[in-house]
């Protein structure tokens, strides 16, 4: 039983050029005080191929926390290009934001987002460095992805029961990937090493 | 007999282990094993009464689902009122429920589906004190205890009126206790337990009273549940598997003796389950035949392990119906509706049946009067009546009076639901927490949220809190807070577009991103992304679907991206941590850097608003406040002026100038040399060249000062020019103007040569000028009273009508304590009491008939912030926010704000701050001789007096307001009260009285005397 349930997430200032904050007003609820902070983290993905190039862009305590219904926003800097492979900062890929408790996390939120050239010049011939003054990032923020994880709400992350999931939703069709601009993609066969190891 | 299974009510095929059917019989609830936790189901009952309603698929079936028991739920209980919900699981806790009012349906964020919650139940309260599995809870009658029995060997009573405090804990079972029993009439309660044992336990010192072990030693095997069962005239308790000659049974009990000498006998395995019909029934009578009096009798169903069902009355020998083969599994619970004509059983193989009977075939039920008066007779008053407010619905009405006001709140609160059903959409949204909606308040959230920074560098955001759990009795709730929908504002169109994403294109379709409304897409990838292996296959055969197989690979790898836990989020953690205050790695490099000063820079804004707020507050003659003025009042005011005075001001700047460098210092050193040197010298006006301010609203009153407008012998005049719902009056004074002030009434002005002069509507002069101590620092006029506060940090005031002084050079120096403390805020009420708000949060009044400085508010004072009466506000008064406590405490009046933190404090102890912060209030409106805010606190003291049932004080009060109803001389009482009758105040709280029944004979009383004293 989650002490904490996120209730709504809105994004914020979406569309917005890529080098724009990210704002996300965060509404969650909790069942009984909660003796700690709550950490959250936006994570951007910066490459599908590997979680090297995840960046954390940044990392609240939000506290204190008493029971009952709560919102706050969460805006964190862009990501910073220079960690980001050239070859990915065009086109689909994930920002996510996290939260965990004395350590432990219980819940991943994520979120498609396409960068795209507004210009349709640049979008028929991208540069081949990226040029990030003129990206738009989108967030497809009515699709957001929710895992939960069941966590030791009373002790800490030692005590972690196993890391079995909650399946997001019955019905995840509106998540489906969307189709992405050609040209952009990885090789074919270049498996992120994660991608086996799912709980 | 009708007989029906609704296939709908499942936990998706897992069992379910107990129903229990809502005291009003509108709906059910289900507990049992949910997907990978305890899941308890709230039903909606019409569908399984109606055909036409099962099949209208506007009405809801499924209520609400809560999974928030970590395993097994193996017991739902519904209290006697219908309030709460309790239920208990393999988790080892009891959660208590309750129905939150004011939030709509809604949704699991981030789930599609479309299965929303009719019915928010909320989690009140978690009882923790079971050290194994909950196998069954009870409601006491009336509601006083819970209790809970587990495989721990022990059954917990809890305070049922204060959870989630423990009564006691019964000991004595030796192994697995799995049914409780409440006896009617509240004097026992049962347990049965697998130690081959049943003990009843005494409630008057929860000791045991009977240990009943022979029709159970033959016991062998077990039942995962016992539950036991008290018929409702109390005299027998029948128990779930009991042994007789080798044959399963259920024991009856005689509660005379604790004998066992009969059973109901017939069942092939082991009985898992006994439930009274709540009714007891008599004979039903046949048509023409003269009425017999027949003895009344009890109704009994028992489900056993053999799946087979059977319904017993106590009158025959025979059961008056067995069923077979109802289930395939083992019967698990059964629940009667109230009126005892309906019966839902559930089974471990995760169906429900429902059992229709007729008064034909189980009798005519007595009505609660003749039950009443069958338990009165077997078990006297003394116990059939316990002295519990739910008993109370039941208490004679004496007064007439008393009817008529019950009535009236009666038909008032069925106009009430009747708008607000389950279905009815929930209350209009007009969410506003301290006069801002949520819309504003989502507006600025970034820039009001209070951030800081960890000690280690870290920032923290505190969370603002938009609404509290609807907790009801059990928390103390946030005052001033309106409950918050997640519907209604913009977040419920966010929702709606979340879900309506799925069948319609999403907002993402005009950016070419094509959203998964593509039939093609629906169906393979459901839980494609969660599991590892699934995954693989699934990506692949979703991207054999699209054109290129090479498109979804990067998407599928990013999918995997949601469900797992970021291995770097522990260690990119602890980087940030350590580089405190640094830039972050991963950051863009200017990031840390601008965000901190932003940070601040909101920070000091918001502050540095506020404080120009106070400031402009403070000074009535702040020439920005003027402007707002000007535009209230519209153009006639603004060409007024203009005519009145043309444009003086730019021709009085050039002399000024002169004037202000020929101005002698020595002039100004003597008033600096007259203020005593203390240290406590409080700031004075700057001398302005001009300045105007709108004195009074009604009659408009404007009053306009140029200092040194003409020169005659050297020597310098200042005018004053008052404006009168556009009569103009002017006159003169010897020295320059530093402050002005005035009422409907009179007009006060202080000069810079410490000169007060006084002046009447019409401009006489009505005081000669009164010589003050030390420089004017704040000047004001309410009515006929005039207020100066000095420089010097002395206070008088003076009433122009008898020529008095009310106050009388009183040092401010006894409140003045700490060396930084200034005055922040001074005011004079309209009864000419003095206010003066200080810089450090608190607020003083000088009381002239006693003296003394008192104290009215205190922001830091952490009674009022955990002070909780928001049940004991009124309805339909709207608060008073003009009188003088309320604005001296105005916005900053926190109430409550701690409040929602003190769950866990005892209630008596917030009941005590709650009182005391009241009486304060009172107090503090007394002394302001603020009537209408005292005639507000007294009423809102009175409810929760009677809330809270505080017999004492409230008598005390009544008797204050009543006063001797015989007159005597020697009598020092007060017919009224700051201008109001007393006793019409008592006629005001009277009721108030009524609303609790236990203060009948109170109210009758008062009510009495003041009769007495009308016809007098």
């Amino acid at each position: 039983m989650a002490k904490v349930q996120v209730l709504n997430v809105a994004v914020l200032d979406n569309p917005s050029p890529f080098g724009n904050p990210f704002q996300f007003e965060i509404t969650f609820e909790c069942m009984e005080d909660l003796p700690e902070d709550l950490e959250w983290k936006i994570i951007y993905v910066g490459s599908a191929e590997s979680e090297e190039y995840d960046q954390v862009l940044d990392s609240v305590l939000v506290g204190p926390v008493p029971a009952g219904r709560h919102m706050f926003v969460f805006q964190a800097d862009a990501p910073n290009t220079g960690l980001i492979p050239e070859s990915d900062a065009v086109g689909v890929t994930v920002v996510l934001i996290t939260c965990t408790y004395r350590g432990q996390e219980f819940i991943r939120i994520g979120y498609y987002v396409n960068n795209e050239y507004t210009d349709p010049e640049l979008r028929e011939n991208p540069p081949l460095k990226p040029d990030y003054t003129q990206l738009l990032r989108n967030i497809l923020a009515s699709n957001p992805r929710v895992t939960r994880f069941h966590i030791n709400w009373e002790g800490s992350a030692d005590k972690m029961e196993d890391c079995e999931n909650v399946d997001p939703s019955p019905n995840i069709s509106g998540m489906l990937p969307p189709s992405c601009i050609p040209g952009k993609m990885p090789p074919l066969g270049l498996m992120p090493d994660n991608s086996m190891d799912c709980m | 007999m009708k007989l029906l299974k609704p296939s709908w009510v499942s936990h998706n095929g897992k069992p379910i282990f107990s129903v229990d059917i809502h005291p009003d019989g509108t709906k059910f609830a289900t507990g049992g094993q949910g997907e990978d936790s305890g899941k308890v189901m709230i039903w909606n009952m019409a569908p399984v009464l109606r055909d036409e309603d099962e099949k209208n698929e506007n009405i809801p079936k499924m209520l609400c689902q809560m999974d928030n028991h970590l395993a097994c739920v193996n017991c739902v209980r519904w209290s006697n009122n219908g309030l709460y919900l309790a239920s208990g699981g393999d988790d080892k806790l009891v959660m208590v429920w309750k129905r939150a009012a004011f939030i709509g349906p809604s949704t699991v964020f981030g789930s599609s589906s479309k299965l929303a919650n009719v019915e928010q139940w909320r989690c009140v309260t978690i009882l923790r004190n079971h050290t194994g599995d909950v196998m069954d809870v009870a409601w006491s009658p009336h509601d006083v205890w819970l209790a809970s029995c587990s495989v721990d060997n022990t059954i917990v009573i809890w305070n049922a009126r204060k959870f989630p405090e423990m009564v006691t804990c019964l000991r004595g079972h030796t192994g697995l206790v799995k049914g409780l029993t409440w006896d009617p009439v509240g004097k026992y309660v049962a347990s049965q337990a697998d130690d081959h044992s049943l003990r009843v336990w005494r409630t008057m010192d929860w000791q045991m009273e009977a240990n009943i072990t022979k029709p159970f030693s033959e016991c062998g095997g077990t039942t995962h549940v016992l539950r036991l069962s008290w018929s409702p005239d109390g005299q027998y308790l029948v128990s779930a598997h009991a042994m007789n000659n080798s044959g399963p049974t259920a024991q009856i009990v005689e509660r005379g003796g604790w004998k066992t000498n009969m059973d109901f006998v017939g069942h092939r395995k082991a009985v898992t389950v006994v439930k009274f019909n709540p009714k007891i029934f008599k004979k039903k009578q046949k048509n023409g035949s003269a009425p017999k009096p027949g003895c009344p009798y009890c109704c009994c169903a028992v489900g056993s392990k053999d799946r087979s069902l059977s319904v017993w009355l106590t009158s025959l020998k025979r059961p008056l119906v067995v069923i077979h083969d109802l289930f395939d599994k083992s019967i698990m619970d059964i629940s009667w509706t109230l009126t005892g004509l309906g019966m839902l059983v559930c089974s471990m193989d995760g169906t429900v049946a429902y059992l229709d009977f007729s008064l034909d075939e189980l009798g005519d039920p007595l009505n609660e009067e003749e039950k009443n008066s069958i338990h009165q007779n077997i078990y006297g008053k003394s116990l059939a009546i316990t002295s519990t407010e739910a008993q109370l619905s039941t208490t004679i009405i004496e007064n007439p009076e008393m009817l008529k006001y019950q009535q009236e709140r009666q038909s008032s609160a069925q106009l009430g639901p009747s708008s607000a059903g389950p279905e009815a959409s929930a209350p209009k949204l007009n969410s506003v927490m301290n006069g801002e909606s949520l819309e504003d308040i989502r507006k600025n959230l970034l820039k009001k949220q209070v951030e800081t920074r960890t000690p280690d560098g870290r920032r923290r955001i505190t969370p603002l809190c938009i609404a509290q759990l609807d907790t009801g009795d059990f928390s103390p709730a946030l005052f001033n807070s309106a409950p918050i929908l997640p519907s209604g504002s913009s977040m419920s169109n966010q929702l709606t577009s979340q879900l309506s994403s799925d069948s319609s294109p999403g907002p993402a379709s005009s950016l070419g991103l094509r959203p998964g409304h593509d039939p093609m897409l629906t169906s393979p990838p459901a839980g494609a992304a969660t599991k590892g292996p699934e995954d693989n296959k699934d990506g692949a055969k979703s991207g054999l679907l699209l054109t290129s197989a090479s498109k979804i690979e990067p998407m599928k790898a990013l999918d995997s991206r949601f469900t797992e836990r970021s291995k770097a989020t522990p260690g990119v953690t602890a980087t940030i941590s350590s580089i405190a205050g640094l830039v972050p790695l991963d950051r863009p490099k200017d990031g840390g850097g601008v965000s901190a000063p932003k940070d601040v820079k909101a920070k000091d804004d918001t502050s540095s608003d506020s404080e120009d707020k106070m400031a402009s507050i403070n000074k009535n003659l702040s020439f920005s406040k003027r402007k707002p003025e000007l535009l209230m009042d519209g153009d006639g005011v603004v060409e007024k002026r203009k005519k009145g005075r043309p444009r003086k001001d730019k021709m009085a700047a050039p002399m000024a100038q002169p004037f202000m460098q020929m101005t002698p210092p020595a002039e100004r050193e003597p008033s600096r040399v007259a203020a005593p040197p203390a240290a406590l010298k409080l700031p004075t006006p700057s001398i302005k060249k001009a300045f105007s301010l709108q004195v009074s609203m009604e009659p408009s009153v404007f009053l306009e000062v140029e200092n040194e407008v003409s020169l005659i012998a050297g020597s310098k005049l200042s005018q004053l020019r008052c404006s009168r719902d556009g009569r103009d009056w002017n006159t003169l004074l010897p020295s320059s103007v530093v402050t002005a002030a005035g009422s409907s009434d009179v007009l006060a002005v202080a000069c810079q040569d410490r000169m007060l002069s006084v002046f009447s509507s019409c401009g006489r002069r009505l005081l000669p000028a009164i010589q003050l101590a030390t420089p004017a620092s704040a000047l004001h006029c309410s009515a006929h009273f005039v207020m100066a506060l000095t420089a010097g940090a002395t206070l008088s005031v003076w009433d122009v009508h008898k020529q008095k002084a009310l106050v009388k050079n009183e040092s401010l120096l006894s409140i003045l304590s700490g060396a930084d403390t200034t005055v922040s805020q001074s005011l004079l009420t309209q009864q000419g009491v003095p206010v003066i708000g200080l810089s450090n949060g608190k607020c003083y009044c000088f009381s002239s008939s006693l003296e003394t400085w008192t104290l009215i508010a205190d922001k830091g004072d952490s009674m009022v912030q955990c002070a909780d009466f928001r049940s004991c506000l009124p309805t339909h008064d709207a608060p008073v926010s003009s009188g003088p406590l309320a604005v001296m405490q105005g916005r900053n009046l926190n109430a409550g704000r701690l409040a929602s933190r003190l769950s866990s404090t005892p209630h008596h102890l917030q009941q005590s701050m709650t009182l005391a912060f009241l009486e304060n209030q009172l107090a503090s409106a007394l002394t302001l001789q603020s009537a209408q805010e005292y005639r507000y606190w007294l009423l809102i003291y009175a409810r929760f007096l009677v809330n809270e049932g505080s017999e004492h004080r409230l008598r005390e009060l009544c008797q204050e307001l009543l006063g001797p109803v015989h007159k005597s001389a020697a009598t020092a009482w007060e017919p009224t009260t700051l201008g109001l009758r007393k006793r019409e105040l008592l006629r005001e709280v009277l009721p108030v009285i009524v609303e609790n029944l236990r203060f009948q004979r109170l109210f009758t009383e008062y009510q009495d005397q003041l009769e007495l004293l009308r016809n007098k």
